[in-house]
């Protein structure tokens, strides 16, 4: 269990502070929020990615503020992906198994096995560059899975896509949810039909801070859910008045 | 007939690249059409002169290439904390990396002295550890790493800065500490930048003389060897050096240039 309290962290300008959150294990999150409130800064602060003035995270009882990203081994997925676009899709997805200093053997099975389950091993030999934006973000998805990290932090894994790539990825990480067990996803969004479709619980975030915590069902009730819904159903309706002209 | 259309804007640019490889090409030119052969057979062939170019040669492709690799040594870590970091004094720092750029030839040659000459700030710890910086190739090499050093550092600092945040954030989550991290992904992705950064740090410090004059006219290096050539023994024989050292630097930077991929 992640469990925050009393936090300030900063990146450049950018204040976040959080009363008090707490994340369970199997449980998916999805932070809501409009650009610019502290959304990726909250998953750069529990990768250990800023500097924490104040406060603490606590990790299964254990105080990892001052613990570095390295060892806290939380697997971040960036919104640009972050491949490393000098080394081949293999050579990404072994990059924190070699860090691990993993034996090749068991380096190359779990690249085969996480390169089934997400549909790459025809890719593994190409470099990023090469790839689509939805074949990049399974990488970057690979490469974050093979050391099977106890927390996932996903930012805007599916802003890069187009519509129909968007739904594909949304199966992947439907899947995701429904096999997972003991980690904890925390998915950034600003898209209401993937909280929706995703979220155990969507954290919202506004003005650098957690101004709420509910499940789907409540969210969709709450004054800024139905906002959302409102919107979507505006552009739903303009969306269907255009295609009827 | 197909009407050609003519664009104005591309014209313009075409137009200035041209005065500007016109610019580099004339004097190039003009070297060359000012050489005369005999020259070359009189003070360029003949011994005492061919050993006294080569041995200059040797001392610049020597002393230049060792001043290169102290400042990748050196300098990569500057350019690395320079991008990377927020710290106390940090604009004082890059003006001071910075500094060799904008001061005289001579300034430089002065600073090295009051730095590490026989009686300068450090000359007597050197001398106890058996270095001197007058009229040596360690005065060479000091010379050619500081008036390079900035050329060097500023273009690996580009190189660290051009690299997303993200990457390194990935590469850390992931399980790199901050060294595994560069020497695993920013390093490799800064590469060209390093290379970049060295053979013009390389090629500046083939070319200074200023500071040489002040610090280490021996051994001589082949721009010591140009102006001497052109005090004694005049205008003529000073071009066909002069042309002969062009023509080895022009093929060794472009095969250089090719090899680096830059």
């Amino acid at each position: 269990m992640i469990r925050i309290e009393k936090l300030v962290a900063r990146k450049g300008e950018f204040k976040l502070e959080i009363p008090k959150l707490q994340l369970s294990k199997g449980k998916y999150y999805v932070v809501m929020g409009k650009s610019g409130v502290g959304k990726t800064i909250l998953v750069w602060t529990i990768a250990g990615l800023t500097n924490v003035e104040n406060g603490c995270i606590c990790w299964n009882g254990r105080d990892i503020t001052e613990v570095p990203p390295e060892e806290r081994g939380f697997a971040l997925v960036p919104q640009d992906y972050a491949l490393f676009p000098h080394m081949s899709v293999r050579e990404n997805i072994e990059f924190p198994l070699k860090i691990r200093k993993i034996n090749k053997k068991i380096i190359n099975k779990k690249i085969y096995e996480i390169s089934n389950i997400l549909k790459i091993n025809h890719l593994l030999d190409r470099k990023p560059a090469t790839l689509s934006g939805g074949e990049q973000q399974r990488v970057a998805l690979a490469r974050a899975l093979v050391v099977d990290p106890p927390v996932l932090l996903l930012d805007e894994p599916l802003s890069a896509l187009d519509p129909e790539m968007r739904m594909e990825a949304l199966r992947l990480f439907y899947n995701l949810k429904n096999k997972n067990k003991n980690r904890i996803i925390i998915h950034v969004t600003h898209n209401i039909a993937e909280a929706l479709s995703l979220a155990d619980k969507i954290i919202y975030i506004s003005g650098g801070t957690v101004t709420g915590e509910y499940s789907p069902e409540e969210f969709i009730k709450s004054s800024i859910g139905s906002k959302y819904i409102e919107d979507y159903n505006i552009i739903k309706e303009f969306l269907e008045k255009v295609g009827k002209e | 007939m197909r009407k050609v259309r003519v664009e104005i804007g591309l014209v313009a640019l075409s137009t200035l690249a041209s005065i500007a490889i016109l610019g580099l090409f004339v004097p190039l030119l003009g070297i060359y059409l000012k050489l005369k052969p005999e020259y070359v057979r009189e003070y360029i062939l003949p011994e005492p002169y061919r050993s006294e170019i080569l041995s200059a040669l040797k001392v610049s492709l020597i002393a230049s290439i060792i001043s290169v690799l102290i400042l990748i040594i050196v300098g990569v870590p500057l350019a690395y904390i320079l991008a990377r970091f927020e710290f106390p004094l940090k604009s004082i720092v890059q003006g001071l990396v910075d500094l060799p750029l904008v001061i005289p030839h001579a300034v430089s040659g002065i600073l090295i002295l009051s730095a590490y000459g026989s009686s300068g700030l450090l000359g007597p710890l050197l001398g106890r550890a058996g270095l001197r910086i007058e009229d040596s190739y360690a005065g060479i090499i000091a010379v050619m790493t500081f008036v390079s050093a900035p050329l060097l550092v500023d273009t690996v600092k580009v190189g660290f800065e051009s690299i997303p945040e993200s990457l390194v954030a990935v590469a850390r989550s992931l399980g790199a500490r901050r060294s595994q991290a560069l020497l695993h992904v920013e390093l490799p992705l800064a590469f060209r930048h390093v290379m970049a950064g060295a053979l013009m740090a390389w090629a500046r410090g083939l070319s200074e003389v200023g500071a040489l004059l002040i610090v280490a006219y021996y051994p001589k290096t082949i721009n010591i060897l140009i102006i001497e050539f052109f005090d004694v023994l005049g205008l003529g024989p000073a071009i066909a050096l002069s042309a002969l050292y062009l023509l080895l630097i022009l093929i060794i930077f472009i095969i250089l240039r090719k090899v680096i991929s830059l």
